[in-house]
């Protein structure tokens, strides 16, 4: 059995439309506390992993050179993971690694992103771009067109209904209201989600996440540093990844995500747990039935019956797995490099009993999923106290 | 021959056949001559590593899987919105993405008969789409 890796530093920066600031001050709005939080100075820091999923969002060819600059690791080295949606995740798994690999002993992880500088339309086609930009994307499919032919699948063969789509929105709507770092603090009604304007039909506003701007940090160490560092570390237990086609009308079936299964499989198996007891999970809601799927892909439902796990409020604090009660991608936001780091966040807090009146009172085993594109990078990473 | 809505990528000249066949009303894919994978759309590498593939004609009629109506579209394809995008499975086990035409939401379903037919963008731009039977 490999040594264990733990969490031992926190931050997140304030998701949303930030005019004020581009990714090196958001990394720096994330990095610091981080450190703060582990106590440490930037100088006990081996090198940082820079996970930034796109050069045109960030204006900036290398992103990973400018953050790690900016945060102050001067000569040191950095690394820069992109893994699309799922970069924040891959960061993690990619500093794991090296710290298992004895190469380092201590990693500052960064993920940043800052997408509202453009419009909605140019967001979309610079995303549309990570579909195979020679087969689909010139037939003008677009991020939400590919999970709408999910959804358009699973619809059909489940009867998973447009208010069980929408029962996600509301539920991570709710806890995102309560989070003081997500873009969207608000709370909204099942009507409004249900009569929300079509983006890509059956997939209407409310069923899409919001494109944000934002950062994330971890600081990561070896078993022995992080036990010397701090009383609370969160571990790291068990880690999963898997990918998928490019072209999503080869695959077998469009009602789950391939990946999600084999990257769970992997991580529930190398940290000794079941589904049944992730006591909270973080999952890859870029879209509601993103989520709806991974109820079911991750084992907390039986395939199918997604839909109606929400709808049971199993997914809400109380239920059988809490599933995105920091708001998810939905509510908290989405800056693609962000968002895998700010579930490691989220999770480290309700396992340190930190998350105040979205705590899951007595959380021990905390999942998270990231997924990038339509599953061509799915990671799975299992968190103990 | 070019193809697509969206000019992005360079053509080549495996692209550039496959284009030209849709403007003659063709559907061509290609099949590994050493493990008989077949590919639509077509590769030029099997992923047995063979690089022996021979062209044949693909099944030009087929079944929607799954569809959407793209209202929210990207910049360059804006002005097309909203357009109706699907995945056709085809005989033999092949799938193709593509948009489809001459549907009114009333007959859109999983299940729908469509035929492959071709639209000329341009004079040198084309691209097939999906037409109900």
């Amino acid at each position: 059995m490999l040594p264990k890796v733990g969490i031992v530093g926190i931050g997140h920066s304030k998701f949303g439309k930030r005019s004020d600031a581009t990714i090196r001050e958001l990394a720096h709005e994330a990095a610091w506390p981080a450190l703060e939080d582990a106590g440490i100075t930037i100088g006990d820091v081996d090198a940082s992993v820079v996970g930034i999923a796109s050069e045109e969002f960030a204006m900036q060819a290398a992103p990973a050179a400018i953050v790690h600059d900016y945060v102050g690791m001067g000569n040191k080295p950095t690394y820069r993971v992109e893994a699309a949606c799922a970069t924040g995740s891959a960061a993690i798994r990619t500093a794991w690694a090296l710290i298992n690999s004895k190469l380092h002993d201590m990693v500052l992880v960064i993920g940043a992103e800052s997408m509202t500088r453009v419009s909605s339309a140019r967001a979309t086609e610079f995303m549309a771009r990570s579909g195979d930009t020679r087969w689909e994307y010139p037939l003008g499919a677009t991020f939400p067109a590919y999970y709408a032919l999910m959804a358009t699948a699973h619809m059909n063969e489940f009867g998973t209904t447009r208010e069980q789509l929408s029962m996600v929105s509301v539920k991570n709507h709710k806890y995102g209201a309560m989070n003081p770092n997500a873009h969207l603090q608000k709370e909204i009604s099942l009507e409004e989600a249900v009569k929300s304007a079509i983006i890509s039909y059956p997939l209407n506003l409310y069923d899409c996440c919001a494109i944000s701007d934002g950062a994330a940090a971890v600081v990561m160490a070896s078993e022995e540093k992080a036990k010397r560092i701090t009383d609370t570390p969160v571990w790291i237990n068990g880690l999963g990844a898997a990918s998928d086609s490019m072209l999503i009308a080869e695959r077998s079936t469009l009602t789950g995500l391939a990946g999600t299964k084999v990257a769970a499989k992997r991580a529930y198996e190398m940290a000794g747990v079941r589904p049944d007891n992730v006591d909270v999970a973080e999952v890859h809601d870029c879209f509601t039935i993103a989520e709806i799927m991974a109820y079911e892909d991750l084992g907390f439902c039986e395939k199918g019956k997604g839909g109606k796990f929400v709808e049971e409020g199993q997914s809400y604090i109380g239920g059988k797995v809490p599933v995105n009660i920091d708001g998810g991608l939905k509510s908290k936001g989405h800056p693609l490099g962000a968002t895998g780091v700010s579930m490691a966040v989220e999770l480290v807090r309700q396992l340190r009993g930190e998350a105040g009146n979205r705590q899951v009172s007595g959380a021990e085993i905390g999942l998270s999923h990231n997924v990038g594109e339509t599953g061509q990078f799915v990671f799975v990473h299992i968190y103990s106290r | 021959m070019k193809f697509g809505y969206g000019p992005w990528l360079p053509e080549t000249e495996l692209v550039s056949k496959f284009a030209k066949a849709v403007g003659d009303n063709r559907l061509m894919a290609t099949k590994c001559k050493k493990c008989q994978q077949m590919y639509l759309p077509p590769r030029a590498h099997c992923k047995c590593s063979s690089t022996e593939l021979e062209w044949f004609d693909a099944p030009k009629r087929g079944k929607i899987r799954t569809y959407t109506v793209v209202s929210a579209a990207t910049e360059s394809m804006s002005k097309y919105a909203p357009y109706t995008v699907g995945i056709v499975d085809f005989e033999r086990g092949m799938s193709l993405m593509g948009q489809l035409i001459g549907v009114t939401r009333s007959m859109l379903k999983v299940g729908l008969s469509v035929r492959l037919v071709a639209r000329k963008l341009d004079t040198d731009r084309i691209i097939y789409e999906f037409r109900p039977l």
